[in-house]
């Protein structure tokens, strides 16, 4: 290890020039590219497509139109929706709809759709037509009182038109794929025209626009995402101004600053190198790649630092700074990189998309911090003014640093494991309480008073159906909605369904086809039934259009709407649960009830996803940190001191998700494989000082204060400088951020203590009686 | 060999089918509900083999029934209740709803019961779609079909009568497909009346097997027929059409502007008649009726209905099929299941 070291020493040092050079070059061409950098959401790469609600989905998705889905609600707030102003601005705003791009305009429904059709029943048969007909003029009051009228014959009111008649409903389908071009659709592009066009063109004092679906919500986050970009230098400002404190020198603030910023810069600009954007839902990735970057860059200062103090010149500090932490900041970044790759293995886009950034940007790091930083600094003066600040400040700490290592102390080190123990018992019972998928209605990435959110709790409230519904999808052979066993089957399964606790109503081919059955016999509900007669099935289906969704061209697949309450994960699990039981008393050879389309089919399969990821992935990271603290201290003890204590901060940070009710979605997954990322760093710098001290004979109590002295002050001050920066995210416009804030100051903190305090009593507590026994002969 | 196995199958197939119990529903009460009884318990009938019985009118318990096949109509004698419906399905119980058996089932001939009476525990009949028509004598053990040409309208009763000069067999399944739907049976003071489709409305004084048909201007199907005093009878039906008799033989429109099919009528007073309808439709009359000239080519938008007439719908929408009044409560069964009314 050491000659590899060496070897690179005199490597990087004797060609100082040419590296700043190469760095420089190659920072101005990322930093190019950086700046071309998109902000990039897609509804795709958010879904587990490989997974078997998925294949379902994805393979009957154009007959049944995708569950990305926008849903405008036009409102008067002055009166019911029957007045000209009204009609005139839905008419605009189907029109508006439809001409968006990447709208599907075969699939754009309202009032003003000829699809939005009523039946009656008369003494002839039936009469019907469209809601609003041909020639219908929204100045003529008799024209409104006729549309009332159709409205209520079309039943629709609770869909297509609120329960109290003072909205009315633009629903329309999005195309994965932009027609103009062919391109994955931009959905932050089409969010702003929702946004500019509907809203921005039509809301007035009488009227308002309420939207809500992915793309809508996408947008809103990237919108508030803007923000973040202020909160990013609000944390840097805090970070500069506590290295500040901690470096006392301009140049020593600004270099590891600079570094971790070069390491962000390189970052972005790789992603589009990669050809990525980057995502609303990651965009704190390259905060904490920042983050990680400080923390070895003050690692690196402090040891240069102390190096000058010892009367060393800026050039030998650096030379030593960069042999001494190579291997433990190289150990950490890597493990970092290696635990943010395994990502790669759970198939959701968003998620793979994570790794690569943040694997990336932590890779870049070992560069940036541990070989550009030191070589910046070698051309520093270092003068008598600068070592003499230092002076006082070291014997001052020694003092403090003596009373930390207590920890250390077998007394303490039993009381602290005792402690340790009680919170990860406590911790993992809470973290076992941990909910999959959004736990509150609305968007949990948007706080509750977001526009975003009021509308949604609008819309739910103003209608019946809800957007949260899933499609059981009844795949059989063709013609089979002329069976009358395949019919009642599926109606039979669709009354069960019904009576599941979190389903609101129901709807599919056969039970719309028993209503029309009793249409066809004058209305009389008593011929409410499916039936048997095949001729008269067929009347009763032919009636039902394939644009309803309820059946496919040749009616081989049928969708047996669920329309939920809510779609809280125990909802969906719930209701999943019940469709895999009750359709094994119905499924035969030829007739599949296959899960799962709609929004919620989609949650439902992003859910198990998730939950079956959330395993393999810990197990991922923890074994890459595992292997990696093998490799290079050789020793189980070692790593084991430096992994419990990272482990019961990842089952504490679960537990602090269930207490803030933040639910185990696609977004929040990595959080705690980045607060492994986070927290390895500290352990590992503080361990290898300890493991080479230990090494040579050293007590246990002796090394730690060495480590302590040597790189204490570091650790100590990156997890506060770190958490305090964090910590203002909690006045962030998005939840999410907030959110992430919390949970990221508290990973830093306590990942810190976990570092401090517990690591050194584990190292007691494992090597304490050996060393005990050696000591004295060496 | 072959022979005994396909019997065999059909067998196995037909008891899986007549063995089939209704699903225990948690939502029995808001689902399609068709007929309600009451003696001194309720029983409600409905969709899905539904059967509901309750003592109050507040607390309702789902029967165990062996079928799943719709129920559009019930009555009750004594401990014994008769529900009917479609499959020709026939159940009974003879211990007040806790215990049902099958008494007919014919699901090949696709035909729905749509009302049942019963003169007293022996004698009773079930009527339906296409004029179906079965008789017991005796509790139902045996269910005897008969078909009545009296229903016929003249017209089609005429173009039968030549049929069966020809061919006696035709005319036997031709009748079977040309009687119209016989939507309801009441009985009052000795008689038995009874409507049906396309106009029909018709009454028997021996207990259904002679019948006389009233004459009427109206083609469209009558849903429930009802005498409101010793001279005076209601009909009600299609696109809420409400016809009068007040002198024997003569029916006369009454006026209400409402176009929603009734489905049932319901006295509530010596001064008060009630119609309920699809769509929620309540029509409160007064009486005496007013009656006046029927216009089809009135402008429905400028229609005034006659004095005394009041129309309402119950919130929401759903279609009501029947109500009775039971411990000083109405209580009123519709397509979204139980309804209390308000109709005082």
């Amino acid at each position: 290890m050491s000659r590899i070291t060496n070897f690179l020493e005199r490597l990087v040092f004797t060609h100082r020039n040419m590296v700043v050079g190469l760095f420089a070059l190659v920072t101005l061409f990322l930093g190019y590219q950086a700046s071309l950098l998109k902000l990039d959401a897609g509804f795709e790469k958010n879904i587990p497509l490989n997974h078997e609600y998925m294949q379902t989905y994805m393979a009957h998705r154009n007959d049944f139109g995708g569950a990305n889905s926008v849903y405008v609600s036009v409102c008067d707030k002055q009166s019911d929706i029957f007045n000209p102003a009204f009609f005139d601005t839905l008419k605009n705003v189907h029109d508006q709809l439809f001409f968006i791009n990447g709208v599907d305009r075969s699939l754009v429904v309202s009032l003003f759709s000829p699809s939005t059709r009523f039946t009656e029943i008369v003494e002839g048969g039936f009469a019907g037509g469209p809601v609003i007909p041909a020639d219908f003029n929204a100045n003529n009051p008799q024209a409104l009182d006729l549309v009332a009228a159709n409205i209520e014959k079309a039943n629709i009111v609770g869909r297509q038109v609120s329960n109290d008649y003072s909205c009315a409903m633009v629903t329309a389908q999005l195309l994965d794929l932009d027609p103009e071009t062919g391109k994955p659709l931009d959905t932050l592009a089409l969010a702003s025209e929702l946004e500019t066009q509907l809203r921005g063109q039509f809301e007035n004092e009488r009227i308002s626009i309420h939207v809500i679906g992915f793309a809508k919500m996408i947008g809103d986050v990237a919108e508030g995402a803007k923000d973040v970009v202020l909160f990013f230098a609000l944390a840097l400002a805090i970070t500069a101004i506590m290295v500040f404190f901690f470096s006392r020198s301009m140049m020593l603030t600004l270099l590891p600053l600079a570094c971790s910023f070069i390491a962000v810069v390189w970052q972005l600009g790789l992603l589009t190198v990669m050809g990525f954007g980057i995502d609303p839902m990651s965009i704190l990735v390259p905060f904490l790649v920042f983050a990680i970057g400080v923390s070895h860059g003050v690692q690196m200062i402090n040891a240069v630092e102390k190096k000058a103090v010892a009367g060393a010149g800026a050039k030998h500090a650096a030379m030593f700074a960069f042999r001494s932490l190579l291997i433990p900041g190289g150990i950490a970044l890597l493990s970092d990189t290696v635990g943010f790759m395994t990502l790669l293995v759970i198939d959701i886009g968003i998620i793979r998309e994570l790794a690569i950034t943040a694997s990336m940007g932590v890779a870049v790091i070992i560069l940036t911090n541990l070989v550009l930083l030191p070589v910046l600094m070698s051309f520093l003066k270092l003068d008598h003014k600068y070592v003499a600040k230092f002076e006082g400040k070291e014997a001052h700490s020694t003092r403090f640093w003596q009373w930390v290592a207590g920890c250390a102390e077998k007394k303490s080190a039993y009381v602290i494991l005792l402690v340790t123990t009680l919170l990860f018992v406590g911790g993992l019972y809470q973290a076992q309480q941990m909910k999959i998928g959004d736990l509150h209605a609305g968007a949990p990435a948007l706080h509750e008073s977001s526009r975003y959110n009021q509308d949604t709790f609008l819309i739910t409230d103003k209608y019946e159906v809800t957007v949260d519904y899933l499609s059981v999808l009844v795949e059989t052979s063709p013609e089979a909605c002329t069976s009358y066993s395949v019919m009642r089957a599926m109606e039979d399964f669709e009354w069960k369904m019904e009576n599941v606790p979190g389903v609101q109503s129901t709807v599919s081919l056969a039970s719309i086809a028993k209503v029309v059955n009793a249409g066809y016999n004058e209305g009389n509900v008593k011929w409410q039934v499916l039936p048997r007669n095949q001729q008269t099935l067929v009347q009763a289906i032919s009636r039902v259009p394939t644009s309803s969704g309820l059946l496919n061209g040749n009616c081989s697949v049928m969708p047996i709407i669920l329309f939920m309450e809510d779609h809280k994960a125990e909802t969906i699990s719930t209701v999943v649960d019940a469709v895999k039981q009750y359709r094994s008393e119905y499924q035969t050879d030829d007739v599949k009830f296959s899960l799962a389309s709609g929004p919620v089919g989609v949650m439902a399969a992003t859910n198990e996803a998730v939950q079956e990821a959330q395993i393999p992935m810990m197990a991922y990271v923890f074994g890459a940190v595992i292997l990696l603290c093998l490799l290079s201290f050789r020793s189980l003890r070692a790593t084991l001191s430096v992994v419990i204590p990272l482990y019961v901060v990842s089952v504490l940070a679960q537990a602090l998700m269930t207490l803030l009710e933040i639910g185990l979605t696609v977004s929040t997954l990595p959080v705690i494989a980045l607060g492994v990322g986070i927290g390895v760093d500290y352990g590992i710098y503080i361990l290898s000082t300890m493991n080479a001290r230990i090494k040579h004979g050293d007590t246990v109590q002796q090394a730690y204060l060495a480590a302590l002295q040597e790189r204490g002050s570091a650790v100590l001050f990156t997890g506060i400088t770190l958490a305090i920066g964090v910590s203002t995210w909690v006045f962030s416009s998005l939840k999410f951020q907030m959110d992430m804030g919390i949970l990221l100051t508290f990973m830093f903190v306590v990942n810190m203590l976990g570092a401090i305090i517990v690591l050194p009593a584990l190292a007691q507590i494992l090597w304490g009686n050996r060393n005990k026994d050696k000591s004295p002969d060496q | 060999m072959k022979k005994p196995l396909a019997a065999f199958a059909a067998l196995a197939l037909s008891t899986c089918v007549c063995a089939q119990t209704a699903f225990q529903a948690p939502l029995v009460e808001q689902s399609l509900l068709l007929d309600i009884a009451a003696a001194k318990h309720l029983v409600m009938v409905g969709e899905r083999g539904h059967i509901l019985l309750s003592d109050d009118g507040q607390q309702f318990t789902q029967a165990v029934v062996p079928t799943t096949a719709t129920l559009t109509a019930t009555t009750i004698v004594g401990d014994n209740i008769w529900a009917v419906g479609h499959d020709a399905t026939i159940l009974h119980s003879a211990d007040a709803g806790k215990t049902w058996q099958v008494q007919l089932s014919k699901p090949k001939i696709e035909r729905p019961f749509l009302d049942v009476h019963f003169f007293d525990s022996r004698h009773g009949i079930a009527v339906g779609a296409y004029g179906m028509f079965y008789r017991t004598e005796d509790g139902g053990e045996h269910w005897r079909s008969e078909l009545h040409a009296a229903l016929l309208d003249p017209y089609d009763r005429e173009y039968l009568e030549q049929l069966r000069e020809e061919d006696e067999d035709f005319y036997n399944q031709e009748l079977g497909s040309i009687l119209p739907h016989l939507n309801r049976l009441s009985a009052a003071n000795g008689r038995l009346y009874l409507a049906g489709e396309a106009g029909t409305l018709a009454v028997s004084d021996d207990e259904g097997k002679t019948w006389q048909r009233f004459e009427v201007d109206y083609a469209g199907s009558f849903f429930d027929i009802a005498p409101l005093d010793n001279n005076t009878m209601m009909a009600v039906g299609l696109r809420g059409n409400i016809f009068v008799m007040r002198t024997p033989g003569e029916w006369e429109y009454v006026k209400t502007c409402s176009t929603s099919t009734l489905n049932s009528i319901m006295v509530l007073s010596d001064t008060k008649v009630a119609a309920l309808g699809n769509n929620g439709m309540i029509v409160t009359l007064q009486r005496p009726l007013p009656v006046s000239e029927p216009d089809p080519y009135a402008n429905p938008a400028q229609c005034t209905a006659a004095e005394g007439i009041d129309v309402t719908q119950i919130k929401d929408k759903a279609a009501i099929v029947n109500a009775i009044t039971f411990n000083n409560q109405i209580l009123a069964v519709s397509a979204n299941g139980i309804k209390q009314l308000n109709l005082k």
